[in-house]
């Protein structure tokens, strides 16, 4: 009985990624005809050393969505570690080797505090993220208000960097990717997290460490944020506390459209990968035929609206 | 068979509960008065305090719609960006005299319902968390109302919307008697009617208000509508108040009305909670923002100790009558 719904389960999540696979092929398609441009290893090639950004805070979000929670402080967070990067880094240019362990670090640490707080104070995440958000912006504001710092060439070579005419960036992601699917897979911890998102009762009757479970998945979004800033930073050169803001809610799209359940459990970071090239290509295509990006705000809106009418059919 | 109409002693328990909670608020902002009085001799002063229930109004009433739709589960993410849309959908009319104020209120209200309706929709028929429906609506509101005016401010106003906002009559602020208005009226319909009993008991437990031959999805539906006109209205008397449209009218509003809520009691969980007592939550957040100012402090500072408060006023609930 249970081998059979694990197994349609299983098959509802193949026939989300089904779903979003065709509709990639579908926007490429597209692209091709309405423009000669887009489907040039050029664009390509662009199109690809912008996923990072995107694709490590969804990467962060999945890991939180997944435990049954939800991570509303990354854009803060990301803006607080770029101003801390620049600023850092136009100081002490030579440092970069200090710097980037320790925004590591902090992001890492941010994220876990995040974790804590829900487990300690029993408050339901999105408020506790939220509060952290605000805290976290605050603080970046009296610290830099406006845009500024600088970062030394070789740092900021780092988001343009090819190999083998692949964009560093887009390789580190797929590394990333591949690494964070299989120890969610194959590891016992990382399915404890699929297990604590089901259902965290039955999670804390089996005797798994649930509270370390939830910490260790908001310290996982916090480095995902960290790694995002850093690539942030190396490519627009400046620490800006604002820079993140709409990141937050851009991180929920992919996990969503990937087929990732908000209320937990059931998903993965596959759906999430293949939800950031939806919507980095969606919206490379859009700027393409010269779609205001007020109209792609419309659309991201739709989309989500689609995609959890698609993959939902319980109530969270 | 006939739950509805006499009242469950879990509801007395509820009352009791938030007796305490409105009095646990009460203590908190008077003391919070006593120190901004003692900080700031400016605090106490009527146009200081007068100044502060101006700008705590808007607020307040999106707090009230935001009520309902927590006290069923929910919360809505859209209401500060359907602020801004209906302060533009005011200018469209393009109006210098007065005669079209009544014009757009009805315009106002008719397109808060609507948003409303779909994001009940979503939820209540279509199984969306509220989180991302409302989310989505907020994103799909700020795309349509950008692409409208391109972005830029518009200030075509007729001038007694500046009244509505700004204006006093006998001394007392226009906009804080709307809000009284408003919050009594949904204050009865919630603590008074049977739609409210209703309310509350999907709120805590759909399944039970199903069986006792309530349709959820109605009441969750109707919760939504209240709070997206409620936020529309709120938008126009706060665009009064603003004088300008900046597309971004309200922002923040979202965060600070469950801010409010939360802090006044009304549980995330649903179910629980009182319109006054949220009132209350927005005169302590108005306070605490007015006391930052007062000394001299940076304002960026609100952000930090609003996003103290709302953890710590989320805990302290959960603690005290979890």
């Amino acid at each position: 009985m249970s081998a059979i719904t694990v197994d349609l389960r299983r098959n509802r999540l193949m026939l989300s990624y089904l779903i979003v696979a065709v509709l990639l092929v579908v926007l490429a398609v597209a692209g091709g005809l309405l423009s000669d441009r887009f489907l040039t290893w050029r664009n390509i090639g662009n199109l690809f050393q912008q996923l990072i950004v995107l694709g490590m805070v969804s990467l962060g979000q999945t890991f939180v969505v997944l435990m049954g929670g939800i991570d509303l402080a990354i854009g803060s967070l990301v803006g607080a570690l770029t101003v801390f990067l620049a600023n850092f880094l136009e100081w002490r240019p030579d440092l970069v080797w200090l710097a980037l362990p320790l925004a590591l670090v902090a992001a890492t640490a941010v994220g876990a505090l995040n974790g804590l707080l829900t487990v300690v104070l029993r408050v339901h995440p999105l408020i506790v993220t939220l509060g952290m958000s605000s805290i976290i912006f605050g603080a970046t504001l009296m610290y830099r208000k406006e845009p500024g710092g600088s970062v030394p060439r070789a740092f900021a070579d780092i988001a343009y960097a090819k190999v083998g005419g692949i964009p560093f960036s887009a390789v580190v992601l797929v590394v990333i990717f591949a690494l964070a699917g299989l120890w969610l897979q194959r590891t016992r911890t990382g399915r404890s997290i699929y297990f604590v998102g089901g259902d965290r009762e039955a999670a804390r009757l089996n005797g798994l460490p649930v509270d370390r479970i939830v910490v260790l998945a908001y310290a996982l979004s916090g480095l995902c944020a960290g790694i995002a800033a850093i690539f942030l930073t190396a490519r627009t050169g400046v620490g800006d506390p604002r820079i993140g803001a709409a990141l937050t809610l851009q991180s929920v799209t992919p996990v969503v459209v990937g087929g990732t359940i908000l209320a937990g459990g059931r998903g993965g970071v596959l759906g999430t990968f293949l939800g950031v090239l939806l919507v980095t290509m969606l919206n490379s295509l859009l700027n393409f035929v010269n779609v205001s990006s007020y109209y792609q705000w419309v659309i991201q809106g739709l989309i989500i609206i689609i995609a959890v009418g698609i993959h939902t059919t319980r109530r969270r | 068979m006939a739950p509805l109409d006499t009242p469950m002693p879990r509801s007395q328990s509820m009352s009791m509960a938030s007796v305490f909670e409105r009095y646990g608020l009460l203590v908190f902002l008077v003391a919070l008065m006593t120190v901004a009085a003692l900080a700031s001799p400016t605090f106490l002063r009527p146009a200081n305090l007068v100044n502060v229930l101006t700008i705590a109004a808007p607020l307040g009433m999106v707090v009230v719609g935001q009520t309902f739709v927590i006290l069923v589960r929910g919360l809505d993410l859209s209401v500060a960006s359907l602020m801004a849309t209906v302060a533009v959908l005011a200018t469209a009319f393009k109006a210098t005299t007065n005669e079209a104020i009544p014009m757009i209120f009805i315009a106002a209200i008719a397109l808060s319902a609507v948003v409303g309706l779909v994001n009940g929709w979503l939820v209540a028929k279509r199984n969306v968390s509220p989180f991302l429906a409302t989310l989505a609506m907020m994103i799909i509101l700020q795309g349509i109302r950008f692409a409208y005016t391109g972005g830029a401010p518009i200030s075509t106003l007729p001038p007694g919307m500046g009244f509505l906002a700004s204006g006093r009559i006998f001394g007392v602020p226009v906009n804080l008697i709307t809000l009284a208005f408003l919050a009594i009226a949904f204050g009865i319909v919630l603590h008074r009617s049977r739609l409210g009993r209703e309310i509350f008991m999907v709120g805590s437990n759909p399944k039970a208000a199903f069986l006792n031959g309530v349709a959820p999805d109605r009441v969750v539906i109707l919760c939504y509508v209240i709070c997206s006109v409620c936020a529309g209205i709120g938008g126009l008397f706060l665009l009064g108040y603003v004088g300008t449209v900046s597309n971004w009218v309200g922002q923040g509003y979202e965060l600070d009305s469950i801010v409010a809520a939360v802090m006044g009691g009304v549980a995330l969980t649903g179910g629980r909670g009182n319109i006054f007592a949220a009132l209350l939550g927005v005169a302590v957040l108005v306070v605490i923002n007015n006391l930052v100012l007062l000394l001299g402090f940076p304002i960026e500072m609100q952000l930090i100790i609003k996003g103290v408060i709302i953890i710590g006023a989320a805990a302290f609930y959960r603690t005290r009558l979890a």
